[in-house]
């Protein structure tokens, strides 16, 4: 049994989070973290669960709190400094009507069915277990930054840095902001079938380009390591280089070099290496083919 | 025998759109599947499984689970009355080689050891994972040619040579028709392959599951989404010891089933529970129990040896199968006839042997599935016809046509063929298909004579 | 105690039910309020659909939904659909298709197609396979289903000459 604790405000809620520590979950849209069918992550040898034995972010099944974000006000578009601001609780649905960046809409379209994308939340797509975190990648392509609620004010972390130390849990992530990109964006998703797939691999690159070379390369995969990541080998590769095959071709075989891929139900390791070639090829491709 | 088609317009029902009755509550959301049934005082049960795929069971120990909240009940080994062996056909003539609840040893991870009851789902799953068993791990064989070679760990002492005896003592269910050996040696060509089918489960939306209901004078009723109602109230009524009239079972709509609930899965412990505690008991599989503890379309390899003529006549098919039964038998010997019937598909072929064999390994037990034993044989007769036309240079549609079985043709089991056809279907798939057959092929028929 | 006692407005009717901080909305429409049972119970992972139920006009699944977190909204299942706009005709061109097999999918298909409808009264084909994507039919019967979802498309946006056409058909 787990008290269900729902603040009104952002001072009670960190309140809360102080308060509870460890023994306290959030719970946001509730589509990952609900996952545990009748067993809620309590089960012992002998029982048959997909939940339980995997490696999970935070253990929300064994929590004794738990805290919804619906009354914090958390669900807004909110454009900071001429950028891109999404609220937390925002849902999938939502992003995928109003995000002013077309790649951003395709993430957040292909994550699941409708069903889903009208509870999930971007909040919650930060914290997703891989392969999973569709819009995140997307978010990191755009060096997307995080505000955590304290209860002495705000804290801030770039999403790259909160990915590298491992996305630890625990804080309110309150919004997510990104400056406008100067340049162009493409989302590719390698799934099973053509909606509501599983993810194979994600790719999201962000390129700036200068006089046909390349100014500026963020390349970010999902369902490639432990976090969505950042593929610093193959950004070196492209800047200053002419976008053509030939530099496309380059980065694509350093980003598969690059990534760590996991073996699971949805793909192998293998597989997964090789997508994460062709659609960084093919991302980087379309991105070439526009200019 | 018939020599034409009968008319559709004369029929009734062929020919003509028939309505499912059920369409109006269904779409109303109306339909009640057993999950939806609820009783006064009904208690639930859940299962503590095997982690272990081959292993002695030197304790089970439900103390800490029989004290857990909300528990009514937890029921072993122990409590079942005796004669505590099933299998899927044991009361249509099979041999029973399964527990309900496993005594000594388990066989495949996932087999039942431990049963509790208790007023909620979630209290008996909470109790079920408090269940304590310690085990000494045997060697365990996951591959059909290697259970069945020597020296292989034996996983039922009932099954020595870890396949099932067929009857007149046969490893394997046999076919014989000709002479497939002389055959072979006189074909223009001998064409070999080996083909492989992987476990497949039925997945049906609603999970198995019953409930079974004391009806307070010694009656029990069980409410079940069951595929074969009447086998599964025999069998409960053998392996707990009743007469089958202190039983009464009820089906209802079945949220799908496609075979994966034809085996008997959840009848007897939920009967057994409703006698041991008096109350209505619900045993319904979880989503994990369904993918990983019900019986799956089973794994098949197959061996096709056929003997050819340049001319593209097939005159010997020789064909050795492993179907991969599992841990218990279940329904497999009736899965392996209708596989070996259906050699050598639906061609003619004058000389066919075929060896069926149901072996035993330490995995999921399997069990049926749409085409039970068919689909793995149409799949390994299709891809070998397309491999043994390419082997004579032969267009693959001239192969099947001029093999294809026709009226009054024998069948690999001695049974003529009737009511063919196989050439009016590739001929009506060939038109839309917009393929060109000439025409020879054209005028072959299933009921006249064989051409060529 | 953290069992806590809240009200709920199902089907138009405000509701008491008793819940935990994990109470699925599933478990309490199946159980606690006289068994709405058209909200199925398939995979408990948001995998299959069949839960299905509208939350304030939206489709969400019912098995992932903390219920708790919904004081205060209006749940609807397809028992309380029974007078709303079109659900006849959808019900209508399910039935006139053969759009059901075992039925076990059928109402978070109607309530599916009814959240679809509402939004976009004549989606494109693949906007037809896209707004059923999170709804499993085991029986494999879409091509029926998405004929269905057209018919009742083109009925409800045909007005009152193609409500009266289904109407013929239903007797
Ligand atoms: C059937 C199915 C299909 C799916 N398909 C996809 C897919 O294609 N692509 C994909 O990316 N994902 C997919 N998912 C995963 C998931 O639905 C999404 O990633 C979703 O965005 C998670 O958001 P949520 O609000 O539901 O998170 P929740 O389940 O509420 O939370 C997830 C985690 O994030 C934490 N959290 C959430 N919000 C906050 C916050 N504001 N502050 C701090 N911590 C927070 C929670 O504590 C929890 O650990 C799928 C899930 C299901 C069930």
């Amino acid at each position: 049994m787990a008290e269900y604790l729902l603040p009104d405000s952002l001072s009670e809620a960190t309140e809360i989070i102080a308060e509870h520590g460890r023994a306290l979950a959030i719970v946001a849209g509730g589509t990952s973290a609900m996952r545990c069918g009748t067993c809620r992550g309590k089960h012992g040898r002998g029982i048959l669960c997909l939940e339980c034995p995997g490696p999970r972010l935070v253990s929300v099944p064994n929590a004794a709190f738990v805290m919804g974000i619906q009354r914090l006000g958390l669900d807004g578009v909110a454009p900071a400094n001429g950028g891109l601001g999404f609220g937390a609780g925002l849902s999938l649905s939502r992003l995928q009507a109003s995000a002013p960046i077309p790649a951003l809409r395709a993430a957040a379209r292909q994550v699941g069915g409708p069903a889903l994308r009208n509870m999930a939340t971007v909040g919650g797509n930060i914290f997703e277990r891989q392969p999973y975190g569709d819009v995140a990648v997307v978010l990191l392509a755009l060096d997307a930054s995080l505000t955590f609620a304290e209860r002495d004010g705000e804290r801030s972390q770039t999403l790259a840095a909160f990915y590298a130390d491992g996305a630890k849990q625990g804080g309110l992530l309150t919004r997510i902001d990104c400056a406008a990109p100067d340049g162009e964006v493409v989302f590719l998703k390698c799934g099973r079938r053509r909606f509501n797939s599983p993810t194979v691999v994600t790719v999201a690159v962000c390129i700036a380009l200068d006089g046909g070379k390349v100014r500026r390369a963020r390349i970010a995969l999902g369902g490639a390591g432990a976090h969505p990541m950042r593929c610093a080998a193959a950004e070196e590769l492209l800047i200053g280089a002419a976008l053509d095959p030939t530099s496309i071709a380059a980065a694509a075989a350093a980003a598969a070099d690059a990534c760590d891929p996991a073996t699971d139900v949805v793909a192998s390791e293998w597989y997964r290496r090789r997508m994460v070639a062709t659609y960084v090829r093919r991302a980087l491709g379309e991105i070439e083919q526009g200019s | 025998m018939a020599s034409e088609a009968p008319k559709a317009e004369a029929l009734n029902v062929v020919g003509q759109p028939v309505k499912l009755r059920d369409l109006k509550k269904h779409v109303g959301g109306q339909t009640s599947y057993c999950d939806d049934l609820r009783f006064p005082r009904m208690l639930h049960l859940k299962m503590h499984r095997s982690v272990q795929p081959h292993a002695k069971l030197l304790a089970v120990d439900t103390a800490a689970a029989a004290r857990s909240e909300g528990v009514v009940r937890v029921l072993t080994h122990a409590d079942l009355p005796g004669g505590e062996l099933w299998s899927g056909l044991a009361t249509v003539g099979g041999a029973g080689d399964e527990p309900v609840l496993a005594s000594d040893k388990v066989r495949w991870k996932g087999e039942a050891i431990a049963a509790v009851v208790a007023r909620t789902p979630e209290q008996a799953e909470a109790a079920a994972a408090k269940v304590k068993v310690r085990y000494e791990p045997l060697p365990a064989v996951f591959d059909v040619e290697e259970a069945l070679a020597a020296g292989a760990p034996n996983l039922i002492a009932h099954w020595p040579g870890n396949h099932y005896i067929f009857g007149d003592d046969h490893a394997a269910a046999q076919i014989r028709l000709g002479d497939v050996e002389k055959a072979l040696a006189e074909a223009d060509r001998v064409v070999e392959n080996v083909y492989q089918t992987s476990p497949i489960e039925q997945a049906p939306l609603e999970t198995i599951g019953c409930v079974a209901v004391p009806d307070g004078d010694g009656r029990y009723t069980v409410h079940t989404g069951s595929q074969s109602l009447s086998s599964t109230l025999k069998s409960v009524a053998a392996y707990l010891g009743l007469p089958a009239n202190r039983l009464r079972f009820v089906s209802g709509s079945v949220g799908g089933g496609f075979g994966g609930k034809a085996d008997l899965a959840v009848e007897v412990t939920a009967t057994l529970a409703a006698i041991k505690t008096g109350r209505p008991v619900k045993y319904r599989y979880t989503r994990e129990e369904e993918m990983f503890a019900s019986s799956t379309r089973a794994a098949w390899r197959v061996y096709i040896k056929d003997g050819v003529m340049n001319d593209g006549r097939i005159v010997a098919r020789k064909v050795t199968t492993y179907h991969d039964s599992g841990a218990y038998l279940r329904m497999s010997n009736y899965g392996a006839m209708k596989h070996s019937t259906h050699w050598p598909g639906p061609y003619t072929v004058a000389n066919v042997w075929v060896d069926v064999y149901c072996v035993f390994t330490n995995r999921t037990p399997s069990g049926a599935m749409r085409g039970f034993g068919i689909m793995p044989a149409s799949f390994a007769i299709e891809v070998q016809m397309d491999r043994v036309a390419k082997a004579i240079g032969m267009d693959p549609w001239r192969l099947r046509l001029l093999n294809a079985y026709r009226n009054g043709d024998m069948r690999g089991h001695h049974r003529a063929v009737k009511d063919a056809a196989m050439i009016e279907t590739i001929q009506a798939t060939a038109k839309l298909s917009e393929q060109n057959l000439t025409g020879d092929l054209q005028s072959l028929s299933s009921w006249r004579q064989k051409a060529g | 105690m953290t069992a806590k006692i809240l009200s709920l407005n199902v089907n138009g009717r405000d509701e008491t039910i008793l819940c935990d901080g994990l109470t699925t909305l599933q478990e309490v429409l199946r159980d606690q309020l006289g068994l709405l049972t058209s909200v199925k119970d398939g995979c408990t992972q948001g995998g299959c659909g069949s839960c299905s139920v509208l939350v304030d006009g939206e489709l969400w699944l019912s098995c992932l939904a903390p219920v708790a977190a919904l004081a205060g909204r209006a749940v609807m299942t397809l028992e309380g659909l029974k007078q709303s706009a079109g659900i006849a005709a959808i019900q209508q061109s399910f039935i006139d298709n053969s759009a059901a097999q075992c039925g076990f999918c059928t109402p978070g298909m109607i309530l599916t197609v009814k959240a679809l409808l509402d939004a976009n009264p004549e989606p494109s084909h693949d906007e037809i396979l896209e707004a059923l994507s999170g709804n499993l039919c085991r029986c494999t019967g879409y091509l029926p289903i998405v004929e269905a979802v057209k018919d009742a498309a083109a009925r409800l946006s045909g007005g009152a000459d193609a409500a009266r056409a289904s109407e013929g058909r239903e007797g």
